[in-house]
Formats: C-alpha cells, sequence, structure tokens
C-alpha cells in the first residue's frame, strides 16, 4: 500500500512538473532557436541596449520603493497600534485593508481615471489643480504609488499580522519598559527586530506586485517595466520572450535571496541576544 | 435507565472478552528500536497499563494492535487468531486517543455514531445506540454539540463512547488523559476504570504517569528500550520491583550507598538481608520513602536539605555523611523540629532491601 | 477569534489607563485618511460615474440608471457572462488539480520538497500577467515551439481561445490553490484518519466522510478566491487575445481608452460597478467559509 502511495504521488508531482516546466523552457528554447538564424542569442544580449528598458525598469524600481516605503509607513504602526493599545480599530482595519480585494485593478483604475477627470472639469481655477498636474508626472507618476500603496494593502496587512502573531507584543514592550527603555525605544529596539521576517515579506510581496504591475499602468497611460514588456512584444517577439522569462528567473532569485538573508539576520539577531 | 444500558452492554461484550498476545514484537524506525522482542499476554477482561518513559515502545505497541503500525517481526494475536495482517478498520479494537481525535464537523451524536454509520447501521437504529452510549459517559444531553464546544475532558468521554460503538472485543487508550488539567484526570480516570469493570472488556491502557497506572490498571506492564521489565498487580510492583530500573521509575527511591557480603549489606551502619542478584563489593540499596527513619540527632552525620509539606507526611531530604542524598516521608508532627540545616540520624528497617550495581555520580 | 482574546483581556486595562487609547488612534489615522483619498474618492468615482449622463451637445450631467442597463445588454452582458464562465471553468479546475498536487506534498515527508513546492507556488502565482502570457504564446501560439514542433496547428489547436486562456490561467491558479489548501491539509490531524480506521472506516470512506467535509470550507473558500482571480485579470487576457474571446475586463479597458465608441467611460464604470458587486459576493462567501475552517483545523 505504501509503494501504491508513492507511485500516486509522484505521478502527480511529475505531471505537475510538465505543466509547470514545459512553458518555460519551450520560452527559453524560442528565445535562442529562431527559424531561419540558427540558435542565437541575440535576444538576449539586445536587451539592455533597447530602447526603453532601462528606463522603464528603473522607473518599475523606484515606484516598488516609494510603494514599499508608504505602505510600511502606514502599515506598521497601524498593526503594531491594535495589538497595544487598540484592539478595538482591529475590525475597522481589517476591512480597510480587505475593501481592495473586492474592487478589481480594471475598475479601480477606471475610477482613477474618472477622478483625474475632476482636475480639468472642475478645478482648473483652483490650486487642487497644480496637484492633480504634478501627482500625473511622467517621470515619476505619484498617482501609480498611491494605487499600488492601496493595492499592497490586504497582502501587507497579511503579512504583518501573520508575524506578529508569533510575537507577543504586549509581553516585548512591557519587559523593555520594564528595563527603562522609553516608548520609541522599546518599539525600535524589542518589536521592529521581531518584525524583521514580517517585514520583508511585506517587502518582497509589493515588489512582486509592483514590477508585474499592468493594468493600471497601462490604462493611466505610463510605461513601467510590465507595459513595456508589452509594448516591445508586438514588434520584437523573441525579445519580449526574453524578458518575460528573465523577470521570473529575478523574482525567484530575489525571493530565494530574501529566504536566505531573513535566515542570516534571524541567526545574528540570536546570537546577539 | 443508565444502569440497564450498562447491563445490556455488559452481556454484549462480557461474552467476548478477549485474550491478547504480543509474541516477540520486532519494529524499528530508521535507527531507533521502537520494540526489541516483546512478549505480553493480557488476560480476558483484564485492565493492562503499559507504563514506561517515552520512547519505551509502550504506544508502539498499542498502535501494533489498533493495526496503525506494523512489526518487522513477531505476532499480534486476538484470542489466539493471529491478526498482524488484517488492516486497521476490520480489527475490532475501539481506540482512545491522547486528544483532538473527534471529527470537527460532526457533533457529540454523529461522532460516537461513525464507526455505525460506516457498517451501514440504519439511521435510526445508530442514532439510538448513539445516544445509549452517551448516556453511559454521562453526556446524553450535551448530543447536539460540536466538539469545539465540548471541554477537554467531555471531548474524551465522547471518544470513549465513540471506541465502543461498534462493542470492540478490545478497548484501546493511549494516554487519555495527559492533555486534561488535574481534576478532571482523576475523575475521568476513576470513570473508565468504573465503566471497563461494568462491561468487562479487556483494556490496554498506555501512560507515562505511574500513579495513573498504579491506581486504575489490575496489572501494570512497565516498558524499557522496547522491552517488558516487568509485569505485575501495582502492590507487587512497588513492593517487590524485579529490577532497579522498575524500582526507580514506579514511586519514589532513594540510591544509599552500602556494601554487600554473603547476602547481606552493610549500610548506615546497619547489617541487612539483601535481595538482587548483584556481585559482592560496593552496592546501592533502594529505598522508598516511608521506609527511612529519620530522627533529629545532636550528634548525627547527616542534614537535613529540605523539607516539602506533602498533606499526611512532610518528605524530609537529607544528606548523608558521605554526600548522597535521601528521601524519608515524616508523619508531619514528627517533622515539626526538622528544618533545613537540622542535624539527624538515619535508619532503615530491619527487613531485606533491595540492591542495584552502584552507580557512579 | 484572535480578535476577540486580546480585546476580553485588554478591556479593563483601556478603561483604567484611558489616556493609552489616544497614541492608539493616531497610529492608525494616517492609514484611514490615506486609504479615504486614495481607495475612497476612486470607488465614489466609481459609483458617481456609474449613474451619470452627459447629455453631448450641452455638456449637461445627469443621474441615471441608463449605464447600468446599457451595462446589462448585448456585447457587455455577453461580456460579463465571457468573464463568470471563465473564471467559473478555470476556478473549478484550479481547485480539481491544485488539491492533489497539494496533498502530493502535505502528506510527503521530505520537507526539501515541500519547500521547494511551496516557493514555486508562492512565485507562480504571482507570475501572472504579460510575462505569462508571452510565455505561452512563445510555448503554444501560432508560432509557437510545441505548436510548431507537435503539429497542433493542424488539429485545430488555437490558443486565442476560451479554452486557450483556461490553460494559461491555470499557470497561476493551480499554485494559489496549492498555497491556500496547503495550511488545511496540514491541520488535518493523522487522529481524525486513525479514529476513522479504528471506527471501521476504509481509506476512501475516511476521505468521503471525513477529509472532505473537514476541508470543505477551505476547498470553497479556495474555489471563489480562484474564481475572484481569474475574474480580476486583465493582463494576461490582453496581451493574448486582444479582444477574440469576450471578457468584461477587456470591455471596461476598451471603453476607457475610447477604442470602440466615444462617450462610453460611464458604461465601463457601469461595468466596473457591476464588477465590484460579482467580487463583492465572492469576499461575502469567502470570509465566513475562512472562519469556519480556520475554527475546525486551528483548534
Amino acid at each position: 500500500m505504501a509503494r501504491r502511495l508513492t507511485l500516486w504521488r509522484w505521478v502527480v508531482l511529475g505531471l505537475a512538473a510538465l505543466y509547470f516546466l514545459v512553458p518555460l523552457a519551450a520560452s527559453v528554447i524560442f528565445t535562442v532557436d529562431v527559424p531561419g538564424h540558427g540558435v542565437t542569442f541575440d535576444a538576449y544580449s539586445r536587451i539592455l541596449s533597447t530602447e526603453g528598458f532601462v528606463s522603464s525598469l528603473l522607473l518599475s524600481l523606484e515606484l516598488a520603493v516609494a510603494t514599499i516605503a508608504v505602505v510600511l509607513l502606514l502599515m506598521v504602526p497601524a498593526v503594531v497600534a491594535l495589538r497595544l493599545g487598540a484592539p478595538r480599530l482591529r475590525p475597522v482595519v481589517e476591512v480597510v485593508c480587505s475593501l481592495p480585494l473586492v474592487v478589481p485593478p480594471i475598475a479601480f483604475v477606471a475610477g482613477i481615471v474618472n477622478v483625474l477627470k475632476w482636475g480639468p472639469e472642475h478645478l482648473s481655477r483652483t490650486p487642487l489643480f497644480q496637484t492633480f498636474t504634478a501627482i500625473q508626472d511622467e517621470d515619476f507618476p505619484v498617482v501609480l504609488v498611491l494605487a499600488y500603496v492601496v493595492m499592497a494593502l490586504p497582502f501587507v496587512y497579511r503579512a504583518l499580522d501573520a508575524g506578529l502573531r508569533a510575537v507577543d507584543v504586549r509581553t516585548l514592550v512591557e519587559a523593555a519598559r520594564s528595563c527603562g527603555a522609553g516608548w520609541p525605544q522599546a518599539l525600535l529596539r524589542a518589536v521592529l527586530p521581531n518584525l524583521r521576517g514580517a517585514l520583508m515579506n511585506a517587502a518582497f510581496l509589493t515588489l512582486a506586485l509592483v514590477l508585474g504591475e499592468f493594468t493600471v499602468a497601462q490604462l493611466l497611460g505610463f510605461r513601467p517595466f510590465a507595459v513595456w514588456i508589452y509594448n516591445i512584444g508586438g514588434s520584437q517577439a523573441q525579445m519580449s520572450v526574453a524578458v518575460s522569462v528573465l523577470s521570473l528567473l529575478v523574482t525567484w532569485a530575489l525571493l530565494l535571496a530574501l529566504a536566505g538573508a531573513g535566515g542570516g539576520r534571524a541567526r545574528t539577531a540570536s546570537s546577539r541576544g | 435507565m443508565t444502569h440497564m444500558t450498562v447491563t445490556t452492554l455488559e452481556k454484549a461484550t462480557q461474552e467476548k472478552a478477549a485474550t491478547v498476545e504480543f509474541r516477540s514484537l520486532r519494529r524499528e524506525f530508521g535507527t531507533t528500536v521502537a520494540l526489541d522482542g516483546l512478549d505480553l499476554t493480557v488476560r480476558p477482561g483484564e485492565f493492562l497499563a503499559l507504563l514506561g518513559p517515552s520512547g519505551c515502545g509502550k504506544t508502539t505497541a498499542l498502535r501494533m494492535l489498533a493495526g496503525f503500525e506494523h512489526p518487522d517481526s513477531g505476532a499480534v494475536l486476538v484470542d489466539g487468531e493471529d491478526v498482524t495482517h488484517v488492516p486497521a478498520h476490520r480489527r475490532d479494537a475501539g481506540m482512545v486517543f491522547q486528544s483532538y481525535s473527534l471529527f470537527p464537523h460532526l457533533n457529540a451524536l454523529d461522532n460516537v455514531a461513525f464507526g455505525l454509520r460506516m457498517r451501514k447501521v440504519r439511521t435510526a437504529e445508530r442514532r439510538a445506540r448513539a445516544a445509549e452510549l452517551l448516556e453511559l459517559v454521562g453526556l446524553g444531553d450535551k448530543g447536539e454539540r460540536y466538539p469545539h464546544q465540548l471541554s477537554g475532558g467531555q471531548q474524551q468521554r465522547i471518544a470513549l463512547a465513540r471506541a465502543l460503538a461498534l462493542r470492540p472485543r478490545v478497548l484501546l487508550l493511549d494516554e487519555p488523559l495527559s492533555a486534561l488539567d488535574a481534576k478532571v484526570r482523576l475523575s475521568l480516570r476513576e470513570e473508565i476504570r468504573r465503566l471497563q469493570q461494568e462491561l468487562g472488556i479487556t483494556t490496554l491502557f498506555v501512560t507515562h504517569d505511574q500513579e495513573e497506572a498504579l491506581s486504575v490498571a489490575d496489572r501494570v506492564a512497565v516498558m524499557r528500550a522496547g522491552r517488558l521489565e516487568q509485569c505485575a498487580e501495582p502492590a507487587e510492583l512497588y513492593g517487590r520491583p524485579a529490577t532497579a530500573f522498575v524500582a526507580e521509575f514506579v514511586g519514589t527511591m532513594s540510591r544509599i550507598p552500602g556494601e554487600l557480603k554473603d547476602g547481606t549489606v552493610e549500610v548506615l551502619g546497619q547489617r541487612l538481608p539483601a535481595d538482587g542478584e548483584v556481585p559482592d563489593g560496593p552496592v546501592d540499596v533502594l529505598v522508598r520513602p516511608e521506609a527511612v527513619h529519620v530522627h533529629a540527632d545532636e550528634r548525627g552525620d547527616a542534614r537535613v536539605v529540605a523539607t516539602a509539606f506533602l498533606g499526611a507526611v512532610v518528605r524530609v531530604t537529607v544528606r548523608l555523611a558521605d554526600g548522597t542524598e535521601a528521601k524519608a516521608d515524616l508523619p508531619a508532627h514528627q517533622a515539626a523540629g526538622l528544618g533545613a540545616g537540622a542535624a539527624v540520624g538515619v535508619s532503615l528497617p530491619e527487613r531485606p532491601v533491595l540492591v542495584a550495581e552502584r552507580i557512579q555520580k | 477569534m484572535t480578535a476577540a482574546l486580546p480585546r476580553a483581556d485588554v478591556a479593563p486595562v483601556a478603561s483604567a489607563k484611558r489616556r493609552r487609547r489616544a497614541p492608539g488612534w493616531l497610529a492608525v489615522l494616517p492609514l484611514l485618511v490615506f486609504t479615504a483619498i486614495a481607495f475612497g474618492l476612486p470607488a465614489v468615482a466609481i459609483v458617481d460615474g456609474a449613474f451619470t449622463v452627459k447629455d453631448a451637445t450641452t455638456g449637461a450631467a445627469g443621474y441615471t440608471g441608463a449605464n447600468l442597463t446599457a451595462s446589462l445588454q448585448g456585447p457587455y452582458l455577453t461580456a460579463l457572462l465571457g468573464s463568470v464562465k471563465l473564471s467559473a471553468v478555470s476556478a473549478v479546475l484550479g481547485v480539481l488539480l491544485g488539491l492533489p498536487l497539494a496533498q502530493a506534498v502535505a502528506g510527503s515527508r521530505s520537507r526539501a520538497l515541500r519547500e521547494a513546492v511551496l516557493t514555486a507556488s508562492g512565485v507562480l502565482a504571482n507570475f501572472g500577467g504579460v510575462p505569462l502570457a508571452f510565455a505561452f504564446v512563445a510555448t503554444l501560439g501560432n508560432a509557437g515551439v510545441l505548436t510548431m514542433h507537435l503539429g497542433l496547428k493542424d488539429s485545430g489547436w488555437n490558443l486565442y481561445s476560451f479554452w486557450g486562456l483556461v490553460l494559461v490561467y491555470l499557470y497561476f491558479l493551480i499554485p494559489l490553490m496549492v498555497l491556500t489548501i496547503t495550511p488545511a491539509l496540514d491541520g488535518l490531524r493523522t487522529q481524525w484518519r486513525e479514529a476513522a480506521l479504528n471506527n471501521g472506516a476504509t481509506g476512501a470512506q475516511y476521505w468521503r466522510h471525513v477529509a472532505l467535509p473537514v476541508l470543505a470550507p477551505s476547498l470553497l473558500g479556495g474555489l471563489v478566491l480562484l474564481f475572484g482571480s481569474a475574474f480580476a485579470a486583465y493582463a494576461t487576457a490582453a496581451a493574448m487575445v486582444g479582444s477574440a474571446v469576450p471578457l468584461v475586463t477587456l470591455q471596461i479597458a476598451d471603453a476607457l481608452s475610447g477604442n470602440v465608441l466615444v462617450g462610453q467611460e460611464n458604461v465601463a464604470l457601469a461595468l466596473s460597478l457591476d464588477m465590484v458587486l460579482v467580487a463583492g459576493l465572492v469576499m461575502a462567501v469567502y470570509l465566513p467559509l475562512q472562519r469556519r475552517s480556520a475554527r475546525w483545523l486551528d483548534a
């Protein structure tokens, strides 16, 4: 019976591996084995020099950094406060952080487009109009950061909440305070170090979300990384697939690096304390 | 009503109270030997406790009887019939697990009726039988409750009812009390014993708590490293332990150094007859706290280290001249003047004592 | 439930030291203000726009239900139903295929296998969008590697179709299912299986009468989660099929960018509202299921 179970397990895993690996392998073959040209790594070597690659990737990374900073600044104090002083607010925060799940990105962006139209229509003679223009700056569209922060809220909330569940924040703070630490010190020195894993997790999820985000950016007319891939897809099929494969590999590498870094930090933290 | 139910159940089970035999069971998990040739026979209708430290193989033995583990060699027999290769769902042995074994999506009644449902017993009939069993464990009014609405003790009672639902030939209890708090433990173990006696069902009870084993079982089998050390009635196990391991695992035991020569042992300035197969020379004498006499003595070379009030008696820990510590139980009034640091004299009653090889500390 | 516990033991403290509540509110306030602006404004704009029509000649705006009515008719209705059908089929398949995969991992003793599959699922569940579409185009598109080498074209294969989309969606839905259901499978206690066998159930009976009923809330929860995820997906479909398969997300995008008809923005908002209602329904089903499953499996 044990053997039958093992066999069943390997069949399932084998089929899954087939389904998930074949498109990746085929994509790699597609990029290097160009009909009429034989095997060539052109698609990869030309990526860097292609117009728009560097600028769009940089834009996406800048957006990601800004989004991570804003979302953590908003969420960390809120979730810590929920554990410490304001548990009554938990349902409020929970609902606020789940709402974005109810509004699909395409609907969200439709709403944003409508809001942005209010600028020229109703506010053109007020100072608010300048704000509306400023947040739509091509070089750094703040409006995307606002949208991405909203879209990241559910994931970040879950990651931080899971992290906090494993830590008894109240006791930590009380212990730190009884050792003579002030409130800010207690939070910085006792709580945050214990949340490192959760913070990394939240940051990674946000990073993945921003790097891959296409819907909002495209419909608002900006050109971060995902939109760039989409745009070159029409003219340079090989390269667009090559970039797609690379983006998956990069995501994977980031995840592994984060897991490694998280583990390493945890070790140093425990040896210190 | 309750009593009538019990008698009908009693008839149903007593006729087929079964003998259980473990024959040279062996089982290895990787490099660890869980069972190293276990031989044990459980008599019909007997309540037998399997006692031992964790990892001694007692749970493995029980799970082999239930069919969840399979021996590398050896056999399990029920009423002389080899069941070693019978799959778990046809074993005819009801089992109560450590905890959390009730199905969370079924209420108490349906949990108890689960086995009958698997046997395709008609709904009305199985509900009636399940209600009867709930009545039997004193939870007749809780049939509609779900596991998460019940206390730990109630959950284990229902698990007990469920284990009895198919009128099994053997009842298996795998540390069913270990997750409960002290008071519930005490009352539930008495109730399990009462039920077992009324039903007359052959029962195996795995526990690491020696007090629990001694207080409820007809016989206690002490296991160590996959083997049986001793299987005897509680009084015999306590009073005449067969090995040093049993002596120290069951009850409290102090080791006092002595010198063995020609069947007698020189200990604490006394010469006493010795039990135990040990070569002459330095030995340890094993003594129970109630067998150690301690009296205040200005010139005594032993000192009181600590005292602990246990109700009727006070347990006094003394350090002997050579540095070994021994425990003695004194009636509370005798211990009154013995604070920490008091000089005392220590003696043993003039009775044969158990000796074991000296353990270097 | 976790919310109730701290609340119970904190209540007296909070009333005794009323002073402490102020920082609690203050720490949560920025989040609330931010969402009120960044999320609240667009949300209001959706509802407002969905009920507004603008007279093309005078420019005067008025409130009406006409947009919503329009969004439930003709090609819009087709697209809405197309999205529901695609999401439902993908979600059901995702659950049916994800469950055995998760069980193969959860039931295995190998920690390495488990870590590898869960990590990969974490990456793949987020690997939606444009890159995924292009990877499949390269594999099974008209000039795709498999299409060419296996001669699929002659047998009538077309990636840019309903079933093509299902195949692609499963690529991120199955990992999502694995991530969702693995904790529930881990929550199945071995004692339940043993207790079932002990009560005379066979392995199959255990799955039918114990494991599946206990997993049911998680499975249903996974189903609606997958449905919601497929329903909201836009990038993959946009990069793959253009508008070969009618989907509500594609319709909204077309209407927003004025591809079809000028002045359809408000119908786009009405369609968005339709989507929000469907997604809201999904969440309303999902959350109670999630809670029940947590109660059964975490106790």
